[in-house]
């Protein structure tokens, strides 16, 4: 850690001053690397041109059915999203799925990080397989659960009761009597690994010797859990809860594959979808468009916020 | 922690971990299993073996249905399309980055901080959001259902995830060693290609991964701005119909997921510490 910052450092005093040079070395200096900020301009440019675009369209009046009405709509859009039954279920749809898929494949992380953390046979192969999931083409694995899981007739779930409870065992159509919940699962299989392998690396990170140090103190492996293992982790279950959290409002594959929003499980992003290309109305989709990234700033601040002032209490 | 750890406590783990992987592996094993299953079988348990799970005749009939069959117009193009769009969209994305990440990691200029936040909201901004005003420009301008067309958004999606990686990558990298080299007499050139280089391609090589990845398993700019000129894997998958109207398609859809998941599992099973140091620097310096 020390090392990387003094190299930092290092870096940083070269760019201010390199060696104390003159100012025509200087002046070479800034030559030769004047040719990369076009690379950053472009970056700009690619990226932030849609943004700007939907900022500005969501502000204003544009439904593809009447062309002609196109004009400045101010805050009309965003009224109509906060105030539209579809949309106000769809807002609390996106909170319940990212809520439950961030908190169950954290827990589920964690608990699997700690079991990777210790040496076992077999531990490197058991690593691997836990990445998978998280490999598989996100449509791919939607596509699995809904066809190969929770299908009624042929589902791996319905097979099992099948075989372990005989031929009178119930044969539940999972998708249609539990339909969030089934979009939950499947994106908690998906992101139980992302979860695991940026705890694992917390882990790993950790300074044994103090561990060890406690230990030696007659420390328990709870109290080293609760007051060494969690503080430690704080940074890493913040990065990955916010990073999960951050996908998942914006998921759109798992929402159109397994339900096809239908049912009650339309997020905001499968709203947007269908307010453009069902009703096209340009205008309200870009003001949920901004609203999903206001919704995705809010949490970002408040998530960091809640478990910074967490652990500062804790540590008291 | 090892040292005190008991070998029934050991063995203990080893089961707990074998519960673990059931949970991940059986639903990869199970995509497999169906890919390989006939329609009979999949419609008849008794042929298959161990509770429904094998099919007892292997039947290569939905492999042959995606590259050769009825469902060839829709997957082989749409591979073709895949693999080259993503391979384009990560080379450029990559070639920019790398000299975006030296710039940031090497110069101090006013609002390099602006940069690297914003490259990183960038990557946060809901892909949903982004296609709405992109479908109309492209319809207009003529890049709807185009390989460019698709191209220029994934770099939108790539180019930021890679700047971010490759700055951190950058950041770990003793510069100090470019002017020891000088000072010993390379030019500037040299000191880039023998010093700087090797120590930034691995680096340079994981954030390439990890593009790839993402551009690979997009599914909302594909589904949304191709027709069929361009349309790429993911989103072929969902527009899957069976032998007939009334059939499901899920042993053709299973044995297509399959052959997707293929190169990705390969590529990060072989890279794996890699990509595991490449997402995690990204985010935690330490």
């Amino acid at each position: 850690m020390s090392a990387d910052t003094s190299a930092a450092a290092v870096t940083k005093d070269s760019g201010v001053d390199p060696d104390k040079s003159t100012s025509l070395a200087k002046a070479g200096a800034w030559a030769r690397r004047a040719p990369l900020l076009p690379a950053l301009i472009f970056m700009i440019v690619v990226t932030q041109l849609p943004f700007v675009a939907t900022i500005v369209i969501s502000f204003m009046n544009w439904n593809a059915y009447y062309p002609k009405d196109r004009s400045f709509a101010g805050l009309d859009n965003f009224k109509t999203v906060l105030t539209d039954v579809n949309a106000r279920e769809a807002i609390i749809v996106t909170v319940l799925l990212t809520v439950g898929v961030v908190l169950i494949s954290l827990v589920l992380g964690l608990a699997i990080a700690l079991l990777l953390d210790r040496k076992f046979k077999g531990r490197s192969v058991a690593r691997t397989l836990m990445i998978t999931p998280f490999l598989i083409v996100p449509v791919a694995a939607a596509l699995l659960w809904k066809h190969a899981l929770y299908n009624a007739q042929y589902g791996l779930f319905n097979g099992v009761l099948k075989f372990v409870f005989g031929d009178s065992a119930p044969q539940p159509d999972w998708i249609s009597d539990h339909p969030l919940i089934a979009v939950m699962f499947s994106l908690v299989w998906q992101w139980t690994p992302f979860m695991m392998l940026i705890l694992l690396a917390g882990l790993q990170s950790r300074p044994m010797d103090v561990v060890e140090a406690a230990r030696i103190d007659g420390a328990s492996g709870w109290q080293i859990f609760t007051n060494m293992t969690l503080p430690h982790l704080r940074q890493y279950i913040e990065l990955s809860g916010l990073l999960g959290a951050i996908y998942i409002v914006q998921n759109f594959d798992a929402v159109f594959t397994i339900t096809s929003g239908g049912l009650g499980t339309a997020n905001l992003p499968y709203y947007i979808y269908q307010t453009f290309y069902s009703a096209h109305d340009y205008g309200t989709a870009s003001a949920a468009g901004v609203i999903v990234v206001i919704g995705t700033i809010i949490i970002a601040t408040f998530a960091l916020r809640t478990v910074l002032s967490l652990f500062r209490e804790e540590s008291r | 922690m090892d040292t005190t750890m008991s070998n029934k406590a050991k063995n203990g783990l080893g089961l707990v971990s074998i519960v673990i992987m059931i949970w991940t592996i059986i639903p990869l094993l199970w995509i497999v299993a169906t890919s390989l299953k006939s329609d009979a079988a999949l419609a008849d348990p008794k042929q298959n073996v161990l509770g429904n799970f094998w099919p007892k005749d292997i039947s290569w009939d939905n492999y042959k249905l995606i590259f050769s069959g009825g469902a060839s117009d829709l997957f082989v193009p749409a591979l073709w399309h895949s693999i080259i769009v993503c391979v384009v969209a990560t080379v450029i994305s990559v070639a920019l980055a790398t000299f975006c990440a030296y710039a940031i990691s090497r110069l101090d200029f006013p609002g390099k901080k602006l940069i690297l936040t914003s490259s990183l909201a960038v990557s946060f901004f809901p892909v949903i959001a982004m296609v709405t005003p992109l479908f109309n420009l492209w319809r207009q301008v003529g890049l709807f259902d185009t390989i460019p067309g698709l191209i220029i958004p994934y770099l939108a999606l790539t180019l930021p995830l890679s700047i971010w990686t490759l700055s951190a990558f950058f950041q770990q990298i003793p510069w100090e060693m470019e002017q020891a080299a000088q000072v010993d007499g390379a030019t500037s050139w040299q000191a880039f290609v023998k010093v700087v280089a090797p120590l930034a391609a691995p680096g340079v090589f994981t954030t390439a991964i990890i593009a790839f990845f993402t551009a690979w398993n997009d599914f909302v700019f594909s589904s949304n701005l191709t027709a069929q000129n361009a349309q790429t894997v993911p989103a072929a998958l969902n527009f899957f119909t069976g032998a007939s109207q009334f059939v499901q398609p899920t042993g053709a859809i299973c044995a297509a997921a399959v052959i997707v998941t293929i190169p990705v599992v390969i590529l990060v099973l072989v890279f794996q510490r890699r990509i595991v140091t490449g997402l995690t620097s990204g985010a935690v310096k330490g």
